[in-house]
């Protein structure tokens, strides 16, 4: 039984009818008077100094318009983690050198597409090639090459967790087991490729177009780089084609098309081709692990060490939260008395790493979940069981690091047990593989520097009773902006369509960090909730005043009816309250504001969602191929809120996660991404996809709204690993690497076959 | 390079325009005629956004060249609604959830119709391979043929529109 | 009993965790100490990742510990 009026019910995304009719314009497609296009001159070295760059030939084309490089930028060198200038490394339109394949070296805007690109032909550039280091574990060695001068040994930054006694741990242990696994990269891949329009005036402002997963941040970056104030620079990101973690940074579309606004006073649009989405934009970070994990015969987890390589590529970027977050999220979801994880980044001369959906939590489950497993397996144990006995429970301090609010934990485990007996007896060459996991709610960390509330929200209500919602938080098509109405109406006491959500406008709402870290459902649906709580207050003391209740009596809102809490039937029209609040207020509209920022909640995040998934996989031994016949997640976000949203959310998820299993590979060669297209980087498509179900755990989040928790980007955590748990129980074999391709399970099969014989 | 004369009908409107021959057909809905609904999301044929109805069948407008829909009638996602009332397939998607961003919507959205036009009783799996070609990054599928399920078991009948 | 960091002066209860503090922030002032003291942040930092066990941590940790009368 619902309890709640809006929350949780069947909402239509609120935007639907936007994108339904082909009527939402995104930077793909805007269009501004005297408009420019812009294309990028990337660099095909991996390393060099840039010598010269002689632009005059393509200033001679007609319908050239102008051509920046570094030169014509501050030289400013920028990052998201604008606490820590060391780590500031990147100037997009670099000065003096170049550091991997793709990177940006000069920009062009011309009056037709087909001109800029003609132009960038023209443009001489004057490299001295330097020698060039792709992966980590080459990179730390005393003679490579130095890519950022002052980081010894291409050492970006390093994270280290620990807690307990490691080493007594490991010594109180009956088995030991220690493995090494290597995690691949994964794009983004959003429908929208990175697209950015600028425009800069003579009023010394610039307004930017921008597919960003935060207007905020985009803001706050430019006026960093371009020398400008936040308050000249205006950020417009109506409708987003996917962001997953790719677009919350400063990227080549924003910056080229600003530089060159601002150098020829047009407005300059700049949008990637596939192919350059593909090898100049961030994408996963590929992880390398070392894990040597101690148990107990009964499978009572004592220690864990984690030694951690992440290829960082030639700049921070987000780089340094995926290095912490994996660490972390690799004891999730268990307790462990003793746990040590070093992580080392390391800088090369290849595409630079950074966020992306799971924000390196799916490569720590994909070594974590599969060597607990294969523990299990070892010691004759019930992986299931194992598992529960070793889990994170409600009020559990993770030591140091965070409290455990609310956790449904073993009620997923409970239900995927269920789900694997209903099952019963599989057919030949199938089998199913489990994977727990558990994710943040949102980031405590401040690394951005801002002096701004994390989330914010103004709710003001008209004469008709309609609402305006002003957001920070950013619709990249998870249903933020239906979420945010939702959690609005539910306070207000209206309904969805009595609210109008304004957001991705810097101009017009409040700041918030944005569509990342899986941090607006609890961040910014805790700055609604306020807000619309402020807004009702002030409505209910006209109520309290003109129905003259008793003083122990409480007023409420629910579905536009103003009423006695304890008596409901006697009450006034949510309509007629607004008209005469309007009244009483001298004709000002009650306006109400919240905001949010998580204190001294832990190291990590307010809120931690947990779940348990089971995927039924099919695999031929033949083609070594696999097929994902099925799957259950038995997961726990808190309250959910948006009903389609959340279902919605966690399909996508599943979908991507699947991919980063054994679809998705990104093979380099010297630094060259060999399959930048759509043809041969492989995406699941309808006919791959199985049913994806969820069972919701019914659990509640007190720092939550409602006791809402995160919801999106915790379900692209166990998917890897349970596919590589399905084939080894399918199989046999214990798959190190992921993506898992085809040609990797014939050649373990082979291998296994050799070992059996050999053995006879 | 002189440009030549192409007439095509789009969403029921006849148009007349003068073309370079090397022109794709998804510029000249988009950036000539104005249909920005119709997106593209590659350069190598394989994602869908560009998906539109040339005389019935569902065609991805980036593999053809604008000369080549002579005389053509192409229904984009702009034709599916009638002066405001939604097609059933649009509505079937926004009871479904059927899109999160959006942007391959208008291509799903008319390779779902094309395909129960020929198809009006699809089993799942013919339904997963009329869609096969569009690519979706947000929702997995799973919803937007849950979406034309609902429209081929005749949900939204009464609302019948052509 | 209580350990102080030697550049930056932040307290923690254990040598260990000073040691710690000391790797992670990994700055320029930080591992400047470290070379001082006669040994290479970067080395102790690639044997802590290369190898199991402990033992870089352990050497800062005794070197802190050394360090704290001067304090």
């Amino acid at each position: 039984m619902n309890k709640y009026a809006v929350i949780n019910t069947h909402v239509h995304n609120v935007d639907g009818i936007a994108k339904v009719t082909g009527r939402a314009t995104y930077t793909f497609d805007v269009k501004l008077p005297g408009m420019l296009y812009g294309k990028i001159l990337r660099s095909p070295h991996p390393h060099a100094k840039i010598l010269n760059i002689d632009a005059s030939r393509a200033l001679k084309l007609p319908g050239v318009i102008g051509v920046v490089t570094g030169k014509d930028t501050l030289g400013v060198k920028q990052g998201i983690w604008r606490r820590y200038k060391d780590l500031c490394d990147e100037q997009i339109l670099p000065v003096d050198k170049v550091r991997y394949i793709g990177e940006p070296v000069a920009a062009v805007a011309a009056v037709t597409e087909e001109i800029a690109e003609q132009a960038l032909d023209l443009i001489d550039v004057e490299y001295e090639v330097l020698p060039a280091v792709f992966e980590p574990l080459d990179a730390i060695k005393k003679d490579a090459p130095e890519i950022h001068e002052g980081f010894e040994r291409n050492i970006n930054v390093t994270r280290h967790i620990e807690w307990g006694d490691v080493e007594t741990a490991f010594e109180e242990a009956d088995y030991i087991r220690e493995d090494w696994f290597k995690c691949g990269g994964q794009a983004h891949m959003c429908m929208e490729t990175r697209a950015a329009v600028s425009s800069y005036t003579p009023e010394g402002k610039l307004t930017v177009y921008s597919s960003t997963q935060s207007p905020y941040y985009m803001q706050g970056l430019l006026a960093g780089v371009l020398g400008l104030k936040e308050g000249n620079i205006r950020v417009i990101s109506h409708y987003v084609g996917g962001g997953f973690g790719g677009k919350f940074e400063l990227d080549g579309a924003i910056f080229c098309s600003a530089v060159l606004s601002m150098k020829l006073f047009r407005p300059v649009k700049i949008v990637y081709t596939r192919e350059e989405d593909f090898i100049a934009t961030k994408r996963r970070t590929p992880m390398y692990y070392y894990v040597r994990t101690g148990v107990k015969k009964d499978g009572t987890f004592c220690a864990r060490e984690a030694k951690v390589f992440t290829n960082g590529g030639a700049y921070t970027g987000m780089g340094a939260t995926a290095l912490y977050l994996t660490g972390f999220f690799h004891s999730f979801p268990y307790r462990w008395r003793g746990y040590r994880y070093d992580g080392y980044r390391v800088y090369t001369n290849t595409l630079p790493s950074t966020s992306m959906r799971g924000f390196g939590a799916p490569q720590a489950m994909f070594c974590s979940e599969q060597q607990i497993e294969w523990i299990a397996a070892d010691l004759g144990l019930d992986p299931i069981e194992m598992r529960r006995k070793n889990g994170h429970y409600p009020g559990y301090e993770v030591p140091g690091q965070a409290t455990i609010a609310s956790c449904g934990l073993d009620q997923c485990f409970d239900e995927i047990q269920k789900w694997i007996k209903g099952k019963g007896k599989l057919p030949e060459g199938r089998a199913i593989g489990i994977s727990a996991c558990g994710f943040m709610s949102g980031g405590i960390f401040n690394w951005f520097d801002t002096p701004y509330s994390f989330s914010s929200a103004v709710v003001t209500i008209n004469q008709d009773g309609t609402v305006e919602l002003y957001v920070g938080a950013q619709e990249i098509g998870q249903g933020s902006n239906t979420t945010m109405a939702i959690i609005c109406a539910e306070t207000l006491g209206v309904k969805v369509e009595d609210i109008k959500v304004h957001s991705g406008d810097t101009d017009h709402c409040p700041a918030d960090l944005g569509a990342w870290g899986s941090r607006q459902t609890l961040m910014a649906g805790n700055a609604v909730k306020m807000a619309a709580e402020d807004a009702k207050k002030q409505l209910l003391e006209f109520a309290q005043a003109k129905m003259g209740i008793n003083i122990v009596y409480d007023l409420d809102i629910k579905n536009r009816w103003v009423h006695i809490v304890a008596r409901p039937e006697r009450g006034m029209d949510y309509f007629e309250l607004v008209k005469e609040a309007l009244r009483g207020k001298d004709g000002q509209r009650i306006v109400g504001r919240g905001y949010y920022t998580p204190h001294r909640k832990g190291m990590i995040s307010p809120a931690y969602s947990y779940m348990l998934q089971g995927v039924e996989v099919e695999i031929d031994r033949e083609t070594g191929k696999i097929k994902l016949i099925d799957s259950l997640t038995a997961h726990d976000c808190g309250q959910p809120i948006n009903h389609l949203g959340l279902i919605g959310q966690l399909e996508g998820a599943f979908s991507m996660a699947a991919g980063y299993g054994y679809l998705e590979y990104m093979p380099y060669e010297d630094g060259k991404l060999m399959n930048p297209n759509l043809v041969d980087y492989k995406v699941i498509r309808a006919t791959e996809m199985p049913e994806a179900a969820v069972a919701e755990i019914d659990t509640y989040e007190p720092e939550g709204p409602y006791g809402a928790k995160e919801a999106g980007e915790g379900l692209t955590n166990p998917t890897a690993a349970a596919i590589g748990n399905a084939i080894f129980h399918a199989l046999g074999l214990q798959m190190k690497e992921c993506p898992i391709r085809p040609e990797m399970i014939l050649k373990a099969l082979k291998e296994k076959e050799e070992k059996e014989k050999e053995g006879k | 390079m002189e440009k030549k004369l192409l007439r095509l009908t789009v969403n029921g409107q006849e148009y007349e325009i003068y073309i370079n021959p090397k022109t794709l057909l998804v510029e000249v809905i988009r950036d000539y005629l104005g249909f920005t609904g119709t997106k593209r999301g590659c350069d190598t044929v394989s994602c869908g956004a560009c998906t539109v109805i040339i005389n019935g069948m569902s065609v991805k407008s980036c593999s053809v060249l604008a000369m080549q829909a002579e005389g053509a009638k192409i229904t984009t996602v702009e034709g599916l609604e009638d002066k405001g009332k939604l097609h059933p397939i649009q509505k079937a998607f926004l009871d479904h959830g059927a899109y999160q961003c959006g942007f391959c919507a208008p291509g799903m959205l008319m390779s779902a119709k094309a395909l129960l036009d020929e198809n009006p009783n699809p089993t799942t799996w013919e339904i997963r391979e009329g869609i096969e070609g569009n690519i979706c990054r947000c929702t997995g599928y799973n919803s937007i043929v849950r979406a034309v399920e609902a429209v081929a078991k005749g949900n939204y009948r009464e609302e019948h529109h052509e | 009993m209580s350990f102080k960091c030697p550049v930056c002066k932040k307290e923690w209860n254990a040598s260990l965790q000073v040691a710690r503090h000391m790797f992670g922030t990994g700055d320029k002032p930080h591992k400047a100490w470290v070379d001082s003291q006669g040994l290479s942040f970067i080395d102790l930092m690639i044997e802590q990742a290369t190898t199991p066990g402990n033992k870089s941590y352990v050497t800062l940790a005794e070197i802190i510990e050394k360090a704290q009368d001067k304090l």
